[in-house]
C-alpha cells in the first residue's frame, strides 16, 4: 500500500533511508516506523506499507483525507555515492577495514551503485534509487520477494531495469535476491557501493558477498522501536562498537560495523 | 491563571508532571519535541558506577494496554554521565533528578556523592527496583533492610533530596517504604514496572532476549494506584505516583489517591505532546474545581485535610 501524506510542517530535507514515526492510534503503545519511500514534487511524503498487524491495518483503513500524527525525518540515512567523484572511494569504503586493500578500484572510473531489496525492504531504498538515478549514478537494482505477487519492483523508478528474484520461482530468478545479486554482480567493479534493505538474514548474507567483492556496503535495519529518538535504548543492534540504536545511530549502518545476527561476536548481555 | 507549581521534597516543580527514568534518556533526546518548561523535573536514565551494555535484544514487546522492556540499565556509566550527559540535561529549562543504581550501599553512596555535588542535580532518585537486573539473593526491592542500608548510605553522601523508587513487586511494599522513610528518604516514587513476558507463538520463543521484562503503560495503572493509596496512609513523606499515566484524569487519580506529583513515561513513546495535554488538562480541571493550588488534589479521594482547600463557595 502506498500512503501519500501531505505535511502541515514540511520537512526541510529528507535523506534516503530516514524514517518517520507514525502514531497509529491509542490501541498501540508504540508508534510504527516507516521509511520515507518517496517525496513528491509538492513535498508530500510517500510511505510504502506492508500489512502486517494492527498498526498497519489501521493505516490501511484510514479514509482519504484522514489526519495522522508523525515525527520525522528521523535517523541516519544512506551515504550517496557521487557520480562526479571519479576514482574517489566512497566515504563508506574509507571507513571499511575489510574492504581496504581488497579488490583494486578502477582508477578514474565513476563510482557505481547496486541497490538490493527484499520484501517490503523496497520501501527503504525507493527514495535512494530515485536520488541515485537523478544524480546520474550508474545503478543496478535487485528486488526479491517470496512470490511474484509480493514483488514490489513496479514501485521503483525505472522498473524495467530491475532484476527480480522470487523464493518460489514464480517470476524472475528462482532464489533469494542475495543469490541473484551474487550471480549478477560478478562483473561489477570494486568501486560499486552496495545498498541493502530487507530481512536481517538477507542483509547479513549481502554483507558477506559485498565484503568478498571489496565493495562498500550500507544496510538499512528494522527493529521494534519505542521512542524513535535514541532515548529509550530499546531498538539496539550489535555492532563492533557495542549496542547501537536503530532509530538514532541507524537505521542505516555501514555493513562493516554490524555484527551478524546470531553470531558468537554478539555482545554479551549485561 | 492557576498556579501549577508544586513543592515536593523541598523542590519547587513548575508542574507536578515529571518524566520517568528510562523513557526520556538524558533529556536532550527530546529537545524540540517537549516543552520542558511545563515539566516539573526529568529523571535521567539510571546511571551505574561503570558503563553497562544492557541486555540482549530484542528489548521491547508491545502488550495490550502497555509494553514490556528489558533494557537492562544500559548507560554511559558515572564518568560519562558527569563529563557529558549531566551538563546537557542541566541546560534544559526544567529540574534534573538523577537516577542512580549501585550493587551495594557503598556504590549508591559514591554515586550520590559524585552526582549530588553537581549544580545541575536538583535531586537523586534511588533505583532499587529495576526488574531487569539479576541478583543472586532476594531482590533488593523486596528487602526492607537492604533498602534501608542503601538509603542510609545515600543520605550520608548528599544533602540533595532523595527520591526512593519502589517496586510494585514486593510482597510487603509497606515495610520497604517505611524502612526507606526511616532511613532518610525525602519522597517515594510509587512505583516501577511489574515483571512480565510474552511468547511469539510462531517461533515458540520469548519475545524478549532477556525473556522477562518490566510491564509499563495503562495496564499497570490500577496496581500502582492502589499502592499509592495504601502507602500514603503509612508514610509521612510525599509520594510521586507512576505507572500508566497517559491522560490528565490518570494523573488526577494518582493525586487523589495521595500522590503529590506524578511521573509520565511510556505515554511519551506514542506522543511526546502528552506533556502539554496533561498539563493543559490539569489547569482546566483546577479552574472547574475551584482549586487554586494543585496540592489540593493530593489525597482528595480520602477527604483528608490538605494545605490548599477548595476555594469555591459551594
Amino acid at each position: 500500500m502506498l500512503l501519500t501524506c501531505r505535511l502541515l510542517t514540511q520537512f526541510e530535507t529528507v535523506e534516503p533511508g530516514q524514517f518517520v514515526h507514525v502514531d497509529t492510534g491509542p490501541e498501540r503503545t508504540f508508534r510504527r516506523p516507516f521509511s520515507v519511500a518517496g517525496v513528491t514534487p509538492a513535498g508530500e511524503v510517500e510511505l510504502l506499507i506492508e500489512l502486517r498487524g494492527g498498526g498497519t491495518r489501521a493505516l490501511a483503513e484510514l479514509p482519504v483525507g484522514a489526519s495522522l500524527t508523525m515525527m520525522g525525518p528521523l535517523g541516519r540515512g544512506f551515504t550517496l555515492v557521487d557520480a562526479r567523484a571519479a576514482g574517489a572511494p566512497s566515504r563508506a569504503a574509507e571507513s571499511d577495514p575489510r574492504a581496504a586493500g581488497a579488490a583494486p578500484r578502477a582508477a578514474g572510473a565513476a563510482p557505481r551503485a547496486a541497490v538490493v531489496a527484499g520484501g517490503i525492504g523496497v520501501a527503504g531504498v525507493r527514495l535512494l534509487a530515485q536520488r541515485l538515478f537523478e544524480s546520474g549514478v550508474d545503478t543496478s537494482l535487485f528486488v526479491g520477494a517470496r512470490t511474484a505477487d509480493a514483488l514490489l519492483d513496479a514501485t521503483l523508478p525505472e522498473p524495467d531495469a530491475v532484476r527480480v528474484a522470487t523464493d518460489d520461482g514464480s517470476r524472475g530468478f528462482h532464489g533469494t535476491v542475495c543469490d541473484l545479486f551474487t550471480a549478477e554482480s560478478v562483473d561489477l567493479p570494486g568501486n560499486t557501493t552496495v545498498y541493502g534493505c530487507g530481512p536481517r538474514a538477507m542483509l547479513d548474507a549481502l554483507a558477506v558477498v559485498a565484503g568478498e567483492r571489496g565493495m562498500a556496503c550500507e544496510l538499512s535495519l528494522e527493529e521494534m522501536m519505542a521512542c524513535g529518538v535514541g532515548a529509550c535504548r530499546g531498538c539496539v543492534v550489535s555492532t563492533v562498537d557495542g549496542y547501537r540504536t536503530v532509530c538514532k545511530d541507524g537505521p542505516v549502518f555501514n555493513a562493516s560495523v554490524l555484527v551478524p545476527e546470531g553470531s558468537a561476536m554478539e555482545v554479551a548481555g549485561g | 491563571m492557576v498556579d501549577l507549581s508544586i513543592t515536593v521534597a523541598g523542590l519547587k516543580l513548575a508542574t507536578p508532571l515529571m518524566l520517568a527514568s528510562g523513557t526520556v534518556g538524558y533529556g536532550p533526546e527530546y529537545d524540540g519535541l517537549i516543552d520542558f518548561t511545563r515539566v516539573g523535573a526529568i529523571v535521567t536514565k539510571t546511571v551505574t558506577p561503570r558503563p553497562r551494555a544492557g541486555n540482549t535484544p530484542p528489548r521491547l514487546a508491545e502488550t495490550r494496554g502497555g509494553m514490556l522492556n528489558s533494557i537492562g540499565l544500559e548507560n554511559v556509566g558515572l564518568d560519562g554521565f558527569l563529563s557529558e550527559k549531566l551538563a546537557e540535561a542541566g541546560r534544559l529549562p526544567t529540574l534534573v533528578i538523577a537516577s542512580v543504581a549501585g550493587e551495594t550501599p557503598d556504590e549508591f553512596a559514591s554515586l550520590c556523592e559524585a552526582v549530588g555535588e553537581r549544580g545541575e542535580t536538583a535531586g537523586l532518585e534511588l533505583n532499587v527496583s529495576c526488574p531487569n537486573v539479576k541478583r543472586a539473593r532476594r531482590p533488593l526491592w523486596a528487602d526492607p533492610d537492604g533498602v534501608a542500608a542503601v538509603v542510609t548510605a545515600a543520605r550520608r553522601a548528599t544533602d540533595k533530596p532523595l527520591f526512593l523508587k519502589l517496586s510494585p513487586n514486593a510482597a510487603d511494599v509497606r515495610s520497604v517504604a517505611e524502612a526507606g522513610e526511616a532511613a532518610g528518604a525525602d519522597a517515594l516514587v510509587v512505583a516501577n514496572t511489574l515483571p512480565g513476558m510474552r511468547i511469539d507463538v510462531t517461533t515458540r520463543a520469548p519475545m524478549l532476549g532477556n525473556r522477562f521484562g518490566g510491564l509499563s503503560g495503562p495496564a499497570l495503572l490500577p496496581v500502582n494506584l492502589a499502592l499509592v493509596w495504601k502507602l500514603s496512609d503509612s508514610v509521612g513523606i510525599p509520594i510521586v505516583g507512576s505507572g500508566g499515566i497517559e491522560r490528565t484524569e490518570d494523573a488526577l487519580e494518582y493525586m487523589m489517591a495521595g500522590a503529590s506529583a506524578f511521573q509520565v513515561g511510556t505515554a511519551l513513546f506514542r506522543s511526546p505532546s502528552v506533556v502539554d495535554q496533561i498539563v493543559d488538562g490539569l489547569a482546566k480541571h483546577a479552574v472547574t474545581d475551584g482549586i487554586n493550588c494543585l496540592s489540593g488534589y493530593t489525597g482528595a479521594a480520602k477527604e483528608v485535610e490538605t494545605p490548599c482547600q477548595r476555594t469555591r463557595a459551594d
